[in-house]
């Protein structure tokens, strides 16, 4: 009895109790409220308030602890917004993309700041509401993808939008913390923050890519390696961009969108990517923004009105945006309610504005809670619209992109660096992913695996993003079919090493004939290539497929496999199955690309 | 015709957002007790590079400074000092004043009675001895006749982190404990860092600060409870840190003493930690 009295208890405290509180919300806040369909952001926003200084107390006022780990997660969070944007689609859409853009930036911009003048702010805040306003997340996004309308020319349109929008919002926002964050003239201010802006943008949009090619090149081999290096790349971005007053999220953004070729949606890094990023750091950022609600602030007059404001400023804008692209780019009604709920939702780059607005000292909790109203109501109206409109919006009809997920198979490690390297430039316009698989019957699988190594520092001297696997199969044809059908790839390669005794032998006809995606069969030893011809000795005239991997290939002419001499390549359409049978042995040094007809 | 739409619009949301005059201020508007002063409540001046002068003709210092950027944000043209004792402040008996600028750590029981903005310095208790007396463990600080300023948090700090062998002397005022130690009456005291340290060096080396407490304590505004500056305050207090001014005044108020101190002073490990 007394050895149990002298047993004491004290209530929990310190980093670990901090950190379990946490992890807590991020697991049960999200299921909690998706349960009656709300997005799982709400739940998070919800329990940070629940464990903050306003709700239960659990995390105090005072401590740092979340914070900071939240401020790493707003890096994180806009970094990954600028990796993750498909600038493919900036690309293919530019004229509607940049149109849509400049009303649905402008218009609320617009709107937003004469809210903001009315209520007789300062130049910045107003400014600031504006670009928050006027900028958009696409947490909707994939349930237009998830309908099959990723490729619908209005998403495609919404989506390439957002890089311009969120861009022009975070330059906004640069500019209005710059002049509150520096100190002398007002000239001197906007030199300063034009000067940043310029050294930022060579840094993140010329400098960042080459440096983070060169390591991922010659350090990138190690998984771990390869994330701390996109870690650290807007880190680095973000330090710049404070050093010049300008606010370190802007960096991140700008970070993300120059490793956005480098670092394809769905390749390995951005998976590591998002599962961290969806773990830990951005669920920490929004628990934390959740600690500064306050329902005593929130449901004031001043927050309900503010809010009113802020809704009609934002949502009408987006509306009034969408319905002027209606008439001037000719979308039809349900694919304008489609672009309007994926521009509606405000969260990232708003909630990223409104924070920093907060720590500079232009805003207030009213003002902060007001936009978390807005967040909630524009989710809401978002959700219920797209909902709606995917239902009525006719599924397009373009197949999937060539080059979205190129599959490389190879029998012979010699082929990696040429099949790599060719892969790489077929997937670069989609932006899309390589994987490479090593062919292997399942005796030689032991010791065919040590050679992964060799494909996988392959694949990253062609800047590749790829982590070669091994393809274990009784009959190898069919395990490529297998493997091209699991991966849902877009184009297969296969290596057919001329020396290699015909194990492939057939195995190109095999995989061509069933394969459910384009195939394109790789003869020859070269390493490198330094000239591409599209052929023009092949069984029929140049088939689209083969012009087309020529023409993403570089090709600036006409050969034939006979005329190839040594680093040449050749892109040869095959008809007959008997070219695919005893196809032509290219000089040593030079290589064919035999594509059959499909 | 949709150009005309658009302008109809934002002049609308213009006009609306106009009447709501309530809702004015992006960042809090601030209304002083007396119009055109900002009138501010502190316990003790001179306090060594926190308050320089006296409270009629205040000539310095990190705080003093603090209050001249509020008046300067709030559109006010003077400061008025008003000395309350420590202990009427965190009760929150502010005596009129439109905030509390006096070294204020926010608690749970002073929340109850006053408004707090953010946190403008983070500050380690620092103990302060005569010269030559030695704290190098938490026994030796055990030993020694502890003399604390009351109603400070400090007076439960030294409670439950020291435990001194004897009973800890609260006194009313600074000058009151920093008598008593100059005196002998007392052998050590706690005062936040910044203080202890520019208390130390404008001794003319009677005094010196030779340890830092863990778990380091928050400094802020204290505003009189329920009122409607809050915001105003808060929101100025978040531009200053922003901005870099609470870092310049500390620089230029405390120089890089404090730092260095914070640095270099040994850490007493206590009962708690």
């Amino acid at each position: 009895m007394s050895a149990l009295a002298t047993i004491s208890i004290e209530s929990p405290s310190g980093a670990a109790w901090e950190f379990l509180i946490l992890f807590a919300v991020v697991i049960v806040g999200p299921p909690l409220v998706q349960r009656a369909r709300v997005p799982g952001i709400i739940g998070l926003l919800v329990g940070g308030f629940a464990i903050g200084p306003h709700g239960f107390n659990l995390i105090g006022a005072g401590d740092t602890t979340v914070p900071e780990l939240g401020e790493l997660g707003l890096l994180y969070l806009m970094f990954v917004a600028g990796v993750e944007l498909d600038l493919n689609l900036v690309r293919v859409h530019r004229n509607s993309v940049v149109g849509f853009a400049a009303i649905t930036f402008a218009v609320p911009m617009g709107l937003g700041a004469a809210v903001g003048f009315g209520l007789g702010w300062g130049i910045p805040a107003a400014l600031l509401l504006g670009a928050l306003l006027a900028s958009h997340t696409l947490l909707l996004y994939p349930t237009a993808r998830g309908a099959g309308l990723s490729a619908d020319r209005g998403v495609a349109t919404a989506v390439g939008a957002t890089v311009l929008t969120d861009t022009a919002a975070l330059v906004v926002l640069a500019a209005v913390s710059g002049s509150q964050l520096a100190g002398g003239s007002t000239l001197s201010i906007a030199a300063q923050i034009v000067i940043g802006l310029a050294v930022l943008l060579a840094f993140t949009l010329f400098l960042l890519p080459r440096l983070a090619r060169l390591a991922f090149r010659y350090l990138g081999t190690d998984r771990i390696v390869r994330y701390l290096l996109a870690v650290a790349s807007f880190l680095a971005a973000a330090t710049l961009a404070d050093s010049f007053g300008i606010e370190g999220i802007v960096g991140a953004f700008f970070a993300g969108l120059a490793l956005n070729r480098l670092v394809p949606n769905e390749g390995p890094l951005m998976d590591r990517i998002d599962f961290f990023g969806a773990a830990v750091f951005i669920p920490v950022f929004l628990v934390s923004v959740g600690m500064l609600l306050d329902p005593a602030v929130m449901f004031g007059d001043r927050t309900l009105l503010l809010a009113g404001l802020f809704i009609l400023a934002s949502i009408g804008g987006k509306a009034i945006a969408a319905g002027i692209a209606r008439l001037a780019f000719g979308y039809n009604g349900p694919q304008t309610e489609l672009m309007l709920g994926l521009t509606i939702p405000q969260a990232a780059a708003a909630l990223a504005a409104t924070i920093v607005g907060f720590d500079i000292g232009l805003f207030d909790q009213s003002v902060v809670n007001a936009i978390l109203v807005l967040i909630l109501a524009s989710i809401v109206v978002g959700t219920i619209l797209v909902d709606r409109s995917v239902k009525q919006v006719a599924r397009p009809l373009t197949s999937d992109r060539l080059g979205r997920r190129v599959l490389v198979t190879l029998e012979e490690p010699a082929q990696a660096p040429l099949a790599f390297a060719l892969a790489r430039r077929i997937a670069a316009p989609d932006n899309g992913v390589v994987h490479g698989l090593l062919a292997s019957p399942p005796g030689e699988a032991p010791s065919r695996r040590e050679l992964l190594a060799e494909l996988g520092a392959a694949a990253f001297a062609a800047d590749l993003d790829a982590e070669p696997t091994l393809l274990v199969h009784e009959s190898l044809p069919d395990g490529v079919v297998n493997a091209a059908a699991a991966e849902r790839a877009s184009l297969v390669l296969v290596g057919q090493h001329p020396a290699a005794a015909s194990a492939f032998g057939s195995a190109g006809e095999t995989v061509a004939a069933v394969a459910p995606a384009p195939v394109a069969i790789l003869i020859g030893d070269a390493d490198r290539v330094s000239r591409v011809h599209l052929s023009r000795d092949g069984d029929s005239a140049a088939s689209e497929l083969a012009a087309e991997l020529a023409a993403r290939l570089g090709a600036d002419g006409g050969a034939t496999v006979a005329e190839l001499s040594a680093g040449e390549l050749c892109v040869m359409p095959a008809a007959s199955w008997e070219l695919l049978a005893n196809p032509p042995q290219p000089a040593p040094g030079a290589a064919v690309l035999i594509v059959p007809e499909a | 015709m949709r150009g005309r739409l658009l302008a109809a619009l934002a002049a609308a949301l213009t006009l609306i957002a106009g009447g709501c005059g309530s809702i004015s201020g992006s960042a809090g508007e601030f209304t002083p007790a007396r119009p055109g002063v900002l009138t501010v409540a502190t316990s003790t001046v001179p306090t060594a590079a926190f308050w320089e002068g006296t409270a009629r003709r205040p000539t310095g210092g990190f705080e003093y400074e603090l209050a001249r950027d509020l008046a300067d944000r709030f559109g006010l043209g003077a400061v008025r000092v008003r000395i309350v004792p420590f202990h009427r402040i965190v009760a929150g008996q502010l005596g009129g004043a439109d905030l509390g600028l006096s070294l204020i750590t926010p608690t749970a029981e002073r929340e109850r009675s006053l408004d707090f903005s953010t946190p403008y310095l983070d500050s380690p208790p620092t103990v302060l001895v005569r010269t030559g007396t030695e704290v190098p463990d938490l026994a030796s600080a055990q030993e020694l006749r502890w003399g604390v300023i009351r109603s400070t948090t400090f007076v439960a700090r030294i409670h439950e982190q020291i435990a001194p062998e004897t009973a800890t002397t609260t006194f009313d005022s600074q000058r009151a404990v920093l008598k008593a130690l100059e005196g002998s009456r007392v052998d050590a005291t706690l005062f936040d860092l910044p203080l202890a340290v520019s208390l130390a060096h404008h001794s003319g080396g009677r005094l010196e600060a030779v340890a830092q407490l863990p778990e380091p304590e928050q400094i802020a505004v204290a505003l009189p409870r329920g009122g409607d500056n809050v915001e105003a305050v808060d929101s100025a207090i978040r531009a200053f840190i922003a901005d870099g001014r609470i870092h310049d005044l500390l620089a230029r108020w405390v120089g890089s003493q404090a730092a260095n101190a914070e640095r270099d002073l040994p850490l007493l490990r206590t009962s708690r930690r």
